[in-house]
């Protein structure tokens, strides 16, 4: 191997396999993906997935800035990979569909804190907020760290606000202040109120056994994520 | 295709003299640019990696502010590392190799010069961006958009003086080292430029994205640093054990299968993607055993008759131990990637244990070895400066001892959360707080790692004072003797 060129067209083509491979590849087959009517339970004709609205978008934004993707990932894996739907992070495996509106795709490749791809059908907007302001609001020991750069603590004008967090006991602001949500972290909550992947696609039906042999049919894991059938809202 | 002997070997030539002075002042600004920006970069890098690591000991750790939030402070710590000091290093010791392996100066290194003043400005725009919420928000490719052109093209004026370098070589047979340092060089423009356009200025839809980034990521690594670390090691230990390299074809099997494998991989096992990706990635990244054998069994049998002059060269012994650490880096990545395994450990901190190991214990290792190495020769060939030997033995124990704590906790960590996680009877709360104090230990190993690079860059300031004393008396001398 003493001849420069001939190297360079070796790296050129060991390097084009890698390229085709997991590039071109895939590009040829999901590259021009569309929303899909097949959805094996539910209501025929209706479309998956949807756009979600604005507010949310925004809030993808903060939480892209934030780099929340570095401790949350959302994906729930298959049932024989991990034990992501008996936790109820979600009722079927994710799918590419789930995130054919996404900008970026923050998948994640860590789970410091749990999966967020059905968070929307766990939290409400309003936990969401205190959670953001003060995790251990929500889960006590929870080592996600605080957001107060979201939020604003001011006087007590007149009338207190409507949209002030109702914090429980040690976490209550001194009196005569109130925490009121910026609207990035509006948006934000928004966003992770919007995350939910529903919908039994063609490629991830609804677990029709539970695992461990047994012929019973999957209960529900949790009642927060009980399966919706109809993926419109 | 004939057999080239070790680089020992290729000492007597015409006026070898002349070609390594001319090596030596061609290459000194350019690369004491590169290693001292780079290094300086690390530095930053592990201070951004320890304020992440201290959320873990307090969440309410400097958590007022947007800019050190953790997923701030995790992206800044990975660009900081990956782009400052893994680019410019790898730049560094692969341009250097250039030189000496093909009797050449470093062509033009005014250009050289001007690339590396861009980058450094490019990854100083880029990082600043990261911490004011600027990130693209994919993982290894952070820096935003309006940076990539210029990273880009500061890289191409690097890396095209070193391949006019290799072309205007005067010695026509090429050794390993040289095969790896081209690869690395050839590598990187293609797999940035790809996921520049594909993921910043024409994104790609849906899930596409994240395949391309975890493409880029695993490339990144495995075949960029991974191929800059393993020319490093190449030429070091035949070179300094004075031997020849056990078996040429053996590395050559090993450098075009780690290309052809070793770029395979990378992605999750149950990411929501068509299962003929990811299972190329596992079939690649499997297949990775057979450079991984064929590297381990050539440098094994080059080292194995003098086993004791690993401890008389520092070079050799900051090499060697990259080597090991390289080794094990592959182990962990292949068996973490069979179905069975990798079920309880993706996502886990069984991941970023492997990661650790690969970049500081392997990658940072090779540079560092080849920069003790090669920086005295830069300053003068002939009657090269020395280092000092205390804080040398400093560094050297303290990023040793610092990786194998902090990787060990990692490791246990990380396999302790995936059985957890694997188990719904134990709700999250319960996994994070059981793998909290394994977090915590190895905390005392990331400031290790961080004292010891302070060490380095005194012992590398130091240097260039002795050096520079040394220049003023002997050119005031000579002043002196014109004027008697």
């Amino acid at each position: 191997m003493n001849n420069g060129p001939l190297l360079f067209l070796g790296l050129f083509v060991t390097m084009a396999c890698s390229w085709l491979s997991f590039v071109m590849g895939p590009q040829l087959q999901m590259g021009d993906m569309r929303p899909t009517t097949n959805i094996v339970v539910g209501a025929s004709g209706q479309i998956y997935p949807h756009p979600e609205p604005g507010t949310a978008h925004q809030g993808a934004e903060v939480y892209r800035a934030n780099g929340c993707a570095a401790c949350h990932t959302q994906q729930v894996r298959p049932r024989d990979l991990g034990s992501d739907i008996d936790r109820g992070w979600g009722v079927r495996r994710s799918t590419a569909y789930d995130y054919l509106y996404d900008q970026p795709v923050m998948l994640g490749s860590q789970r410091v804190g749990p999966d967020l791809a059905n968070v929307g059908k766990r939290m409400d907007t309003i936990s969401i907020l205190l959670h953001l302001y003060e995790p251990r609001t929500i889960t006590t020991n929870s080592i996600m760290p605080p957001f107060p750069f979201l939020f604003e603590k001011r006087k007590i004008q007149g009338v207190p606000s409507a949209d002030a967090l109702r914090l429980p006991a040690p976490f209550t602001p001194t009196p005569g202040y109130e925490i009121v949500p910026r609207p990035a972290a509006l948006s934000l909550a928004a966003y992770v109120a919007s995350l939910h992947q529903d919908g039994y696609l063609f490629e991830a039906p609804p677990p029709l056994r539970a695992p461990g042999g047994t012929n019973t049919p999957a209960s529900a894991p949790a009642p927060a994520a009980a399966p919706t059938n109809s993926p419109a809202k | 295709m004939s057999v080239t002997a070790s680089p020992a070997q290729t000492a007597p030539r015409p006026s070898p003299q002349s070609v390594r002075t001319d090596i030596e002042v061609s290459c000194r600004l350019p690369l004491l640019g590169l290693f001292g920006s780079g290094v300086l970069w690390l530095l930053l890098g592990l201070l951004f990696a320890l304020i992440a690591t201290l959320k873990f000991h307090n969440p309410r750790f400097l958590s007022s502010e947007a800019y050190w939030t953790y997923g701030r402070m995790h992206a800044a710590h990975t660009t900081a590392l990956l782009y400052g000091f893994g680019v410019q290093t790898a730049l560094g010791v692969g341009l250097w190799l250039l030189c000496r392996l093909g009797r050449a100066p470093l062509a033009a290194p005014g250009v050289v010069l001007v690339g590396i003043a861009l980058w450094n400005t490019a990854v100083t725009i880029g990082l600043i961006a990261i911490l004011c919420g600027d990130s693209t928000g994919f993982e290894s490719f952070e820096m935003p958009a309006y940076v990539s052109a210029m990273l880009f093209v500061s890289y191409l004026l690097i890396a095209l003086c070193g391949v006019l370098t290799f072309h205007r070589r005067a010695e026509g047979n090429l050794y390993p080292s040289q095969w790896f340092v081209l690869g690395s060089f050839f590598w990187f423009p293609w797999i940035f430029s790809t996921t520049s356009m594909l993921l910043l200025c024409l994104p790609v839809r849906g899930v596409m994205q994240s395949s391309v980034a975890w493409w880029y990521a695993h490339n990144f690594s495995s075949i960029f640093l991974g191929f800059a670390g393993l020319a490093s090691i190449f030429y070091f230990i035949p070179k300094l054990m004075n031997r020849p390299l056990h078996s040429y074809y053996l590395a050559a099997m090993a450098f075009w299968t780690l290309a052809l494998f070793g770029s395979w991989g990378g992605i999750p096992g149950g990411a929501p993607l068509p299962s003929w990706i990811i299972s190329l990635g596992v079939v690649g990244t499997v297949l990775t055993t057979v450079p991984l054998l064929a590297v381990a069994a050539n440098l094994f049998h080059t080292v194995r008759h003098d086993l004791n002059a690993l401890d008389n060269h520092l070079t050799l012994r900051f090499t060697y131990v990259a080597l090991v650490f390289w080794l094990l880096a592959g182990v962990q990545q292949i068996v973490g990637v069979l179905p069975d395994v990798s079920a309880l450990t993706d996502y886990t901190w069984f991941t970023v244990a492997h990661w650790e190991l690969f970049h500081y214990g392997f990658f940072a290792f090779a540079m560092f070895g080849a920069i003790y190495y090669i920086v005295p020769r830069l300053l003068d060939w002939v009657n090269p400066p020395m280092w000092s030997p205390g804080l040398v033995k400093c560094h050297f124990w303290l990023t040793f001892v610092g990786i194998l704590i902090s990787y060990l906790a990692l490791l246990v960590g990380g396999v302790g959360q995936g059985f957890l996680l694997a188990n719904p009877k134990y709700s999250f709360a319960q996994v994070m707080m059981s793998t909290l104090m394994a977090l915590r230990a190895g905390t005392p190993g990331d400031l290790f790692i961080i004292i010891g690079t302070i060490f380095f860059l005194l012992n590398f300031a130091l240097l260039l004072l002795r050096w520079g004393f040394r220049y003023w008396v002997e050119n005031s001398g000579g002043l002196r003797k014109e004027r008697l």
